[in-house]
């Protein structure tokens, strides 16, 4: 056996162990392509997350586009271009009641302060229904959503995506097995150059669409942006923080804008842990990720990728040693493909190392499988609440300027 | 596309440009991960892996992109075509290099490519074809872009996607139209802009190393006959449309197309052989209107005046 036959097949065996190991495999996920008919699908709100959703439904097996609805033309014009032969409407309730069991999903992806009123009507429609996280832009609304959805008894997913990224799903069963070890330190940010604002084509539409400006209805980034990263250290530890303190200011799109564009947080754990989290819209250095550290390895999360940073003293595993690395300053971090198994099987683990998708893609996709008859989603009505709570109480900790102590009371639904 | 897109918007409110433009370069990303050859989740890779066995709807503006590359290889006589996949990843334009060029060659081949407006669907009409929508990303891209800043009353702009692919919006102030050299040399050519898009394809532009340590393969590639053109050629295209003016470019570099009806032909357009490392560009008639014209800045080109 030569050098190189020797590496190979000990890259291919060391996969094998790792998947074994540690699970899962993309072409094991419940897949949708095995349906009949396509699930009918109508999409509410054909802004940018909107046509986010749009784009990645276009790739999605056994799903089909019935309908788009937004209250602004020009949005559903553009929305419409993406969904052959989708009806549209301006108001979601004429949808409803136009297309009865025509649909049966309706995605929510209005501002959030309009969630509500489309998720509810949806509910009590029969509809299954998936809804953009934050929920809502208060704990009473988000609390109306989580109980509606319960009531409702059917599919209800909160788009939290780091609960259905196959590369998350991984890492966190690196992280559950006790690769990490005793957890010190939990670190994320969210950083992009982006102004947060949105042009109008009518004068008239402004303020609606800058609705992520306005202090009265805007979650903040904190909401907006938080709450998935928040939700992430809910995912891997089980548990939620129990206080969180936080400060802002304006200091790079000085428009005469209130709502901070960088912020920090300390999100207080029980056992006197913190997750210190950033965001900022003037810079875009390292964007978006999250850290967990431990005495034995940090794992650091980047939405399509992952890495495992193992301490010195780390016991070896054995599989890692032919794993793929990637060094970042002073440090060599072994990166964690999901679906290794498959790819090392066929000499392609390399190619593997990033998600092939949108992070998105697998939270719809993980909706659907549930909406036609799959079980349950990846995160439900009661996971999207805790988090929108935190995500709201961490806006509040900045606007106030006070720390925040976070009851679980909030968290039932009622 | 996997290149560096810039623009450059002329207005009054700064915050309101900057929101403009980001929306205008969210879509330029999201074209990409549509379109986009390299990228295993692409719409375009999707139609890649179905369309071979049935319609494979895609959404509107792919449609059109689909659309005018296919007027375009037409009217070349398959000189541009989008079904050059396989010889691409033949000559290691592609991640996975496969050795077989002849079988490649054989697997080109738009005629198999069908189109249903109707539907919005794509399907091959034989298994081993696949797309590469490269020749004609960046000005799909920048139509798509242009579209944003012009629903948002954006009336002055310029765009480029790699240097190569120029969309201009009106003039900036006091100009009657954006000025673009074709090249880097001082006497360059300049290409006046208004409401119109330019794109240049020369052949040595992007390469890929060559195994047998020849010099490195040019980009352009002949679907014909599955090499990748000569180095030294160029060509230049003005038209109303981003996406036309990128194929025709690249279609121009491998043929001297007839352009016979004024209707249809490119609003300018020019050719170049380089010569000593030097392009010398050559004046083509055309249906230049307006504002939008090719201005030859070396006289020793004036001379070189030919019909088309």
């Amino acid at each position: 056996m030569t050098d190189s036959d020797r590496r190979q097949f000990l890259s291919q065996a060391g996969g094998t162990l790792a998947a074994f190991a540690f699970q899962p495999d993309l072409a094991a996920r419940r897949g949708l392509a095995g349906r009949d008919e396509p699930l009918p699908v109508a999409l509410v709100g054909a802004g940018r997350q909107g046509r986010a959703i749009l784009g990645e439904l276009q790739k999605l097996e056994g799903a089909r586009v019935v309908a788009v609805c937004d209250v602004l033309a020009g949005r559903l014009r553009s929305g419409l271009r993406r969904a052959q032969g989708a009806r549209g409407y301006e108001d979601h309730r004429k949808l409803l009641e136009e297309l009865g069991d025509a649909v049966d999903s309706v995605i929510v992806a209005t501002p959030t302060h309009l969630h509500r009123e489309v998720v509810i009507d949806a509910l009590e429609a029969g509809k299954n229904v998936y809804c953009e996280a934050p929920l809502a832009h208060t704990t009473e609304d988000a609390r109306a959503i989580a109980a509606a959805a319960r009531a409702a008894g059917g599919v209800f997913a909160t788009g939290l995506q780091g609960r259905s990224n196959p590369v998350y799903q991984l890492a966190r069963s690196f992280y559950r097995s006790g690769c990490v070890r005793d957890l010190a330190s939990m670190r994320a940010q969210d950083f992009k150059k982006q102004s947060w604002r949105t042009p109008a084509s009518n004068p008239a539409d402004e303020a609606a669409l800058n609705w992520r400006l306005d202090p009265a209805i805007s979650p903040g980034l904190p909401g907006e942006l938080g709450t998935q990263q928040f939700d992430v250290f809910h995912y891997y530890r089980g548990e939620y923080p129990v206080s969180v303190r936080g400060r802002g200011g304006v200091f790079v799109h000085r428009d005469g804008r209130e709502v901070p564009d960088t912020v920090t947080c300390e999100l207080g754990f029980a056992d006197g842990t913190s997750l210190f989290w950033e965001a900022c819209l003037g810079n875009s250095y390292q964007g978006r990720y999250e850290l967990l550290s431990g005495s034995m390895a940090a794992i650091k999360l980047a939405w399509s990728h992952a890495w495992m940073f193992k301490e010195a003293d780390a016991p070896t595993q054995g599989w890692e040693v032919y794993a793929n690395r990637q060094t970042f300053h002073n440090d060599e971090g072994i990166t964690l493909i999901a679906d290794a198994t498959q790819l090392a099987s066929q000499g392609k683990l390399k190619e593997g190392v990033g998600l092939p998708h949108a992070p998105l893609h697998y939270a719809l996709e993980d909706y659907l499988v549930a909406a036609a008859g799959g079980g349950e989603p990846a995160c439900g009505a009661a996971e999207g609440l805790r988090a929108t709570v935190v995500g709201l109480l961490a806006q509040r900790a900045v606007t106030s300027g006070e720390e925040q102590a976070i009851d679980p009371a909030l968290f039932e639904i009622g | 596309m996997a290149t560096r897109f810039e623009l450059v918007l002329d207005g009054e409110d700064e915050g309101r440009l900057r929101a403009v433009g980001e929306l205008a370069l969210e879509t330029i990303a999201e074209c990409e991960r549509t379109i986009s050859p390299f990228l295993s989740a692409s719409l375009i890779a999707r139609v890649n892996a179905r369309a071979g066995k049935g319609w494979v709807e895609v959404d509107a503006d792919t449609f059109t992109l689909l659309e005018t590359a296919q007027a375009v290889r037409r009217e070349s006589l398959g000189a541009f075509d989008v079904t050059v996949a396989p010889v691409m990843e033949a000559l290691g334009f592609r991640e996975r290099a496969t050795a077989d060029l002849a079988a490649a060659r054989g697997a080109v081949g738009g005629d198999a490519l069908l189109l249903d407006r109707e539907r919005s669907a794509v399907r091959f009409a034989r298994e081993d074809l696949s797309l590469d929508v490269g020749g004609v990303g960046k000005g799909h891209a920048l139509e798509l872009a242009r579209e944003v800043l012009c629903e948002h009353g954006i009336e002055r702009a310029l765009l480029h996607g790699g240097t190569s692919t120029v969309v201009a919006l009106g003039a900036p102030p006091a100009a009657e139209a954006w000025s673009v050299a074709l090249g880097p040399e001082p006497d360059a050519p300049l290409a006046h802009l208004r409401d119109a898009a330019l794109s240049v394809s020369a052949s040595h532009g992007r390469t890929v190393p060559a195994t047998d340590g020849t010099a490195g393969r040019g980009h352009i590639v002949d679907p014909h006959t599955g090499r990748p053109l000569a180095g030294g050629i160029a060509a230049a295209v003005i038209d109303t449309d981003a996406r036309r003016a990128d194929a025709r470019s690249t279609a121009l570099c491998l043929a001297r197309l007839p352009f016979c009806d004024p209707d249809r032909a490119p609003l300018a357009w020019a050719r170049a052989v380089r010569v000593g490392g030097v392009p010398r560009w050559e004046r083509a008639a055309t249906a230049e209107r307006g504002p939008n014209r090719i201005e030859h800045r070396d006289p020793r080109h004036q001379h070189r005046a030919q019909t088309a």
